[in-house]
């Protein structure tokens, strides 16, 4: 019986580690290990000045959206002088706040589970800096109709996560919290 | 495949006619919740605002900013709802339909079966574990009787329906050319590979050694969960 118990023990200790090797060690693996909460989506944002700072004009995005190649890429004085069609300038000390909390907490150094699928995605190749552009996030939108996001008054753009995603702010982008503003049967 | 040919499989995996019929269980179980998949909660045929409900909207306590409304109104005639700053273009009929009440989350769904489902096969496999008799190698408890025996015939037929309800709801979340270290892809192979080890030391046993096949599975099993958790 003994003998069974450690076999089970060790089995897992062996296979949960080799798993687990897209996440990358930034966070603690242990505490990931122990830890019992759900870490399907992506780690809410948790930084106040980032929250202010890109709230004040979008759905302030997790950093687990994307890869720190592309962060980098973005949070820049050049980027955001021409931040997708809008002036976004920042103050030197503000912009290396945003940067570097976006950075440190980007897609390949969460063990949440969205993020790891993205950091897998794009470790490879060119890194798309629109989120609507990776890969698993346009191929889990495909399916749905036009009028049901630009044709759609309550929504009008996959830029703004929030209106369909209920649980987004926290992080959570499960389909079963998903509720299209004037589509109450979008599923059907 | 009609029921006959489930129980001679069954009866072949080493389940007598009584387990299959747990079996077929399960996946009733698994199956049947798929009817209340993504069912949103509310009624759609309410109006989007409240204002609608309201016929006079000077009966409505107004703040102080909505003097002006007042004004307007005793000028140009009366106002047909008080309405908030996005709500002119629903007005006008270009958001003819109403909005979804609810915050969406599904009380029941086929996402949250298959996680039941998955937690209770891992339950199961620590129960199986622990009322291992005497760690197989005692022969006079190699029965197909016991605890142990029923508790593994339990555990993988609930790996199984937690297999095939996974297939189901999941179809479109694991693909191939995300690589085989994408989260996904690790959970179905795991997961898979953990079913199909179950089965096995089902099949074997009491007969055979099995111990290692079941272990395997139930690891492979929990891993798969975690690195979707």
């Amino acid at each position: 019986m003994m003998r069974t118990k450690l076999k089970i023990l060790a089995g897992l200790v062996v296979a949960l580690p080799v798993a687990a090797t897209p996440a990358v060690a930034e966070e603690d693996f242990m505490a990931w290990l122990l830890d019992f909460h759900r870490t399907k989506g992506v780690a809410p944002v948790t930084d106040e000045r980032y929250k202010e700072e890109c709230g004040e004009c979008h759905f302030a995005y997790q950093p687990g959206l994307l890869p720190a190649k592309a962060w980098d890429a973005l949070l820049n004085e050049q980027s955001l002088r021409r931040h997708f069609g809008a002036n976004a300038e920042l103050d030197s000390d503000t912009l290396r706040d945003v940067h570097d909390y976006a950075v440190n907490n980007a897609a390949e150094k969460s063990y949440y589970k969205l993020s790891r699928k993205i950091s897998v995605a794009t470790s490879e190749g060119q890194v798309p800096v629109r989120i609507t552009e990776l890969r698993y996030i346009a191929r889990e939108h495909r399916h749905i109709p036009e009028r049901m996001i630009k044709g759609n008054n309550g929504v009008k753009s996959l830029s703004f996560c929030d209106k369909c995603h209920t649980e987004a702010e926290k992080g959570i982008y499960d389909p079963d919290t998903v509720s299209i503003p004037n589509y109450p049967h979008w599923g059907d | 495949v009609n029921g006959e040919d489930v129980r001679k499989v069954m009866e072949k995996m080493g389940c007598g006619s009584r387990y299959w019929g747990h079996f077929a269980s399960f996946c009733i179980v698994a199956l049947s919740s798929f009817a209340y998949a993504d069912e949103p909660a509310g009624n759609p045929d309410l109006p989007s605002a409240a204002s609608a409900y309201v016929r006079d909207p000077r009966a409505l306590k107004l703040s102080p900013q909505d003097s002006q409304l007042i004004m307007d109104s005793q000028l140009y005639g009366p106002i047909p709802y008080l309405l908030a700053g996005n709500e002119d273009q629903t007005l006008a009929g270009e958001g003819s339909e109403t909005e979804a009440p609810g915050s969406g989350d599904a009380p029941v769904s086929g996402r949250k079966v298959h996680k039941y489902l998955g937690l209770g096969t891992l339950a199961l496999f620590g129960l199986t574990a622990l009322t291992a008799p005497d760690g197989g190698r005692n022969n006079t408890s190699r029965q197909n009787t016991g605890t142990h025996h029923q508790l593994g015939i339990a555990t993988a037929a609930m790996a199984a329906s937690t297999v095939a309800s996974g297939l189901l709801v999941h179809w479109d979340d694991f693909h191939f050319e995300d690589g085989y270290a994408d989260p996904d892809n690790l959970h179905v192979m795991l997961a898979g590979a953990g079913t199909l080890a179950m089965l096995y030391a089902v099949s074997v046993a009491p007969a055979h050694s099995h111990s290692g096949a079941g272990i395997a599975g139930g690891a492979a099993m929990v891993v798969a969960v975690k690195l979707t958790w």
